[in-house]
């Protein structure tokens, strides 16, 4: 499906990303991990076509789209949510998801034919908001919106960029049952960032472990844990496994 | 890719997607916001004295104009400062295509390309105007959609002065700061009203359109758009040239109501007043639009006719010259200052009437 290759990215003499690779089946979770500053972003933004890395490649079913800006690869079909919410706070909530379903027919009709804005909408519990300003939905909703958003867009990957960030356990979750879901009703691949350890370990199939700009191990969630270098990257974090 | 879909994609979906009623709706919608201005033409057009339908026809130009205005401000949310470029474009097109050949010996008797010597039935000139309109709009709007915010305003501003400067200096075909008189006047008050609702409609139907919806997103969020694979500037150069066409359009009417043009009447002052009328109204919405057209006119009206002194219960009020501008400038302070969104807000009038009723049932 997905298929990152030694990807590099400086920023003006600061090396962000080092030769970065990874790879996401489709129907796999797999979850992006790592300390602050580790490169985790940077990499979900240069999967999107965000960012031009400087050297490597990214394929998407095979297809290299490499540095093609985020129209491109929206259009090729990764979804994708912000690590701050980012909706259209003046449309209503229905019309943030027929956006994206907008480009979803444009591009993939087949596919769109498929998707019903208000099951999907059911699914996220916002059918009750349907026609509400997405501006003057509670926090959690709006991370909801950003999901059932990006799924309309019927993509082949999901990139979710701290989903649970400013969740409690319990939204937590019910996002982690909704993200299991995607799996079986979508069946994209989907990659999630997030620093909450328990949040992660309960929902990834598999672990990618980022330190100053590389990918240090990457494999099975509960193998991942015994690897004595994530351990050492993890030691004296604030949230240890 | 396989979609193994089941819950939220599921065979019978298709008939979410209901374009046919979603269409029917922002017909209506558009009808219905139109119906205000309406009442008012028919009222002016049956029982007002005639130095009102001419107030009318001006204010009836102003309302194409706002509405215009609005396709591209409202939709794209970039501030527009040069759209009057558009109506002067659409007014000296149909002067230089249509005036009579006797005039033309008369007011531009050297004009390059053989236009001195050309003359065209009133309706053809209009389509060759617009279509002149479209061409400039097609060009400027190149460079206007790939920048955003200030850059973009700036240089509406720029094809405005640009577009002046060729009406005063090209005195060959413009006849420069003099006015341009003898345009034939073929559009009374009925057919202002006709194409002011025909303008209403297209407005409301770009704005509820995929591309409207798509280009108001991307004006909310421009990574969330580009994240959803959305062309913002292809949509912004879609919406500038609707919004170009239909001031043009505004241009062509006034010239052809009033017969006489001068560059001065498609400059700042129009570029002021009719912002003030959009903003006041709110830009969010057409309502917005046609609100602020009626409430500024009419005010603006008002306050000049007390302008110059008037009676009131034997009470000899001064004259108070300048009053409309300080009015107009206290207006905009106050709205802007209590209701940045203006008066419509972010909802057509459609909109709140159904809102109202779901609330009252």
């Amino acid at each position: 499906m997905l298929s990152v290759e030694a990807v590099s990215k400086t920023f003006g003499g600061v090396q962000a990303l080092r030769n970065a690779s990874l790879s996401c089946a489709a129907g796999e979770i797999l979850g992006l991990i790592g300390p602050n500053g580790a490169g985790k972003s940077t990499l979900v933004n240069a999967i999107s076509g965000v960012l031009k890395p400087d050297a490597g490649r990214v394929r998407l079913e095979g297809k290299d789209i490499t540095g093609r800006g985020p129209e491109f690869c929206a259009r090729a079909g990764i979804g994708r949510t912000f690590q701050t919410i980012r909706l259209f706070k003046d449309l209503t909530v229905r019309q943030n998801v027929e956006v994206a379903h907008i480009t979803c027919r444009a591009v993939r009709p087949d596919v769109a034919e498929r998707i019903d804005i208000d099951r999907l909408l059911a699914q996220y519990e916002l059918d009750g908001v349907a026609h509400a300003l997405a501006g003057t939905l509670s926090y959690g909703s709006q991370r909801r919106l950003e999901i059932a958003r990006a799924l309309a867009l019927g993509p082949a990957l999901l990139l979710l960029d701290e989903p649970a960030a400013g969740l409690n356990e319990n939204e937590s979750e019910v996002l982690a049952i909704a993200i299991e879901g995607i799996r079986q009703d979508v069946g994209c691949a989907t990659i999630v960032i997030d620093h909450d350890l328990r949040f992660i370990n309960r929902l990834c199939d598999r672990l990618c472990v980022m330190d100053q700009g590389q990918v240090i191990m990457s494999g099975e969630t509960s193998e991942v844990w015994r690897d004595p270098r994530v351990v050492e990257v993890y030691v004296g974090q604030s949230q240890p496994a | 890719m396989s979609h193994s879909v089941e819950k939220i994609m599921s065979p019978a979906a298709g008939r979410v997607v209901q374009p046919d009623r979603l269409l029917v709706r922002s017909l209506v919608g558009g009808l219905v916001t139109s119906l205000p201005v309406l009442v008012l033409g028919l009222l002016v057009l049956n029982l007002a004295p005639t130095y009102y339908t001419y107030l009318a026809l001006a204010a009836f130009v102003n309302l194409i104009v706002v509405v215009g205005l609005q396709v591209f401000m409202g939709n794209s949310n970039i501030a527009n400062l040069g759209h009057s470029a558009f109506v002067g474009l659409g007014a000296y097109g149909v002067a230089v295509l249509s005036t009579p050949l006797a005039m033309k010996k008369l007011s531009i008797p050297h004009a390059p390309f053989g236009f001195a010597t050309l003359q065209l039935d009133p309706f053809s000139a209009a389509l060759v105007a617009l279509l002149a309109v479209g061409i400039v709009a097609a060009v400027s709007g190149k460079v206007i959609s790939r920048l955003s915010g200030v850059a973009a305003t700036i240089v509406s501003l720029a094809l405005l002065i640009i577009v002046h400067s060729v009406f005063l200096n090209w005195t060959d075909l413009f006849k420069g700061n003099q006015a341009f008189f003898g345009i034939p006047k073929v559009v009374g008050l009925p057919w202002m009203m006709v194409l002011s609702v025909v303008v209403i409609v297209l407005a409301r139907l770009f704005k509820d359109s995929r591309w409207g919806l798509q280009l108001r997103a991307s004006a909310q969020s421009p990574q969330a758009a580009a994240a959803l694979g959305i062309d913002a500037r292809r949509l912004r150069l879609m919406a500038w040239i609707l919004s170009a066409l239909i001031c043009g359009l505004a241009g062509v009417l006034y010239a052809y109501f009033a017969g006489t043009i001068s560059p001065k009447l498609f400059y700042f002052q129009q570029i002021f007043i009719t912002l003030a009328m959009l903003i006041l109204g709110g830009m969010a919405t057409v309502t917005g639009a046609v609100t602020g057209v009626i409430v500024l006119s009419v005010g603006l009206e008002f306050i000049r006719s007390i302008e110059s002194g008037v009676t009131i219960a034997g009470i000899q009020l001064p004259q108070l010259l300048g009053l409309s501008g300080v009015a107009l400038g206290v207006v905009i302070v106050l709205c802007m200052a209590f209701r940045p969104g203006g008066i419509s807000g972010r909802y057509e009038l459609d909109e709140q009437l159904s809102r109202l009723l779901r609330r009252s049932a």
